[in-house]
Formats: structure tokens, sequence, C-alpha cells
């Protein structure tokens, strides 16, 4: 899997930087959620497009979202998920980040 | 509608006038719900525009300060281009890659505020249904969903 380096890197706030530090092990998570709205092929396609998955991959993840009503499509350091999130929500997915459970 | 197929470098569709008109009428709605002074209260505008963080109010508040404007002026983007791609009195609509996923997330847009509208549910078959904006909805489900045969058949991802 290949993926595009983000470019945007946000500074932390005080508060922020505390929280990391508190629960550094554990990684940072990006979800896509189910929506009744975004058309399957759409979404197998825009897991391709941004996330360099190749097809089967891609089709698993979005039938996972089907079924589960959930998946996470990428992990690593929050400012990365948030660029994720922002790169989702900008093709209409409804996706979050939040920190691995 | 003849459906978006592969020409080439292109992709490309036909319109008739009637259908031009609706998308025009359709891009004039959603332009209104991408201004910045757009309530945020409006369960389209919240749709167009989710919450970065599902549980944590202050990491939502983060994200939407630090991506709200981009995501914003993306959006506006993409529907500028649509506009400017879309023949007034109905006809071809022929896209280069960038312009067809400026389509694809402006098409998105549309159908995600009808389908709000419209209270959408996966459970429930709207086959049946003749509203208005039910047809229209589903129309566009017909544009998006050849747009993406179209691309995926050409191989058209960038890397």
């Amino acid at each position: 899997m290949t993926r595009v380096a983000a470019p945007l890197a946000p500074e932390m706030t005080p508060g922020t930087v505390v929280r990391e530090e508190s629960e550094l092990d554990r990684p940072w998570v990006t979800i896509v959620w189910d929506d009744p709205v975004n058309l399957m092929t759409y979404v197998t396609f825009v897991l391709q497009e941004l996330f360099g998955y190749d097809e089967a991959t891609a089709t698993e993840l979005m039938l996972q979202v089907h079924h589960e009503g959930k998946a996470i499509v990428s992990s690593g350091p929050r400012e990365r998920m948030e660029h994720d999130t922002s790169r989702l929500h900008a093709y209409g997915l409804w996706a979050s980040y939040q920190r691995d459970s | 509608m003849r459906p978006f197929r592969r020409r080439g470098d292109r992709v490309v569709a036909g319109l008739t006038d009637a259908e031009s008109a609706v998308v025009t009428l359709l891009l004039d709605q959603l332009e209104q719900l991408l201004a910045e002074d757009a309530p945020a209260e409006d369960p389209v505008v919240a749709r167009l525009f989710p919450a970065g963080h599902a549980t944590d109010a202050e990491a939502a508040r983060d994200y939407r300060e630090l991506t709200g404007a981009a995501l914003r002026q993306g959006k506006v983007d993409d529907l500028a281009t649509v506009r400017a791609t879309l023949p007034a009195d109905g006809g071809d609509v022929a896209l280069a890659e960038d312009q067809a996923r400026a389509w694809l997330r402006t098409t998105n847009d549309l159908r995600l505020a009808l389908g709000t509208r419209l209270g959408i549910t996966a459970d429930v078959d709207h086959e049946g249904s003749t509203s208005q904006e039910m047809t229209v909805y589903s129309w566009l489900t017909a544009v998006q969903g050849s747009l993406v045969d179209a691309l995926v058949a050409g191989g058209g991802r960038r890397r």
C-alpha cells in the first residue's frame, strides 16, 4: 500500500500535548461510517483514490462499512488522521478520527 | 441523460436542456449551503461538514478550525468546475480527470443534500416513490454511478 504523505501538520495545543503524552502507545485511527446515501462503488473508488488500496482491499473495507456499520481505513499519528478525515470529508464520506480502542 | 462513458482521455455524458436546467438549479441551492453564513444547525450543512471527532467536542472544534475553510473552499471550487463544464442548453459533458473528480464530489454533495432532506435511510425501498425530489435524487444517482463506472473502466486513478 502506498500513501500520500500528509502535508498538513497542525500545531499542538498545550492541552493536546498532555493527552498525547499520557497515552503515547495507542495510535489514532480514521473510521468510515455507514451512510445510506453514498454508493458502494463510489466508496470503493474513493478508498482506492485516497489511500492507494487495490480494488480487493478497498472493496473489503467498503463491505465492512456496509455490513458492520464502520471500518478503520487508516491509522497513524493524530495529525495524519485529521488530514485523512478531511480528505474523506472532501469526498462526502462520513468519517471521523479517534484514538484506537 | 446519456450516461458517462470513457472516450479517449475524457469521460463524456449527454444531458438534455431540461436536465441541465435542473442541475443549474441544484447548484444554486448547494451554493447557498456552502456559504460561510449557512446555518450550521441545518442538517444538510451538518452532513456536508461533519464532526471530525465523534465524541470529543474539543477535538471536533480543533478539527473544524483546522480543516473547515479548506473543505468549504474545495467544495466551492468543485461547484464552479461543474458550472463551467455544464452545457447550459443541454449537450455533451466532456470531462478531463480533474474535472471528473469535481463532478464526482459535487454530485455526491447534491445527493447528500437531497438524501438528507428526503430522510433517505438504508432500510427503506424508495423505488416506488414518485415525488419530484426523489426522481431527481434517483437521476443524480444514475449520473454519479455511471461516472464512477467510467472512471474505473479507464483505470483512471491517479497515483
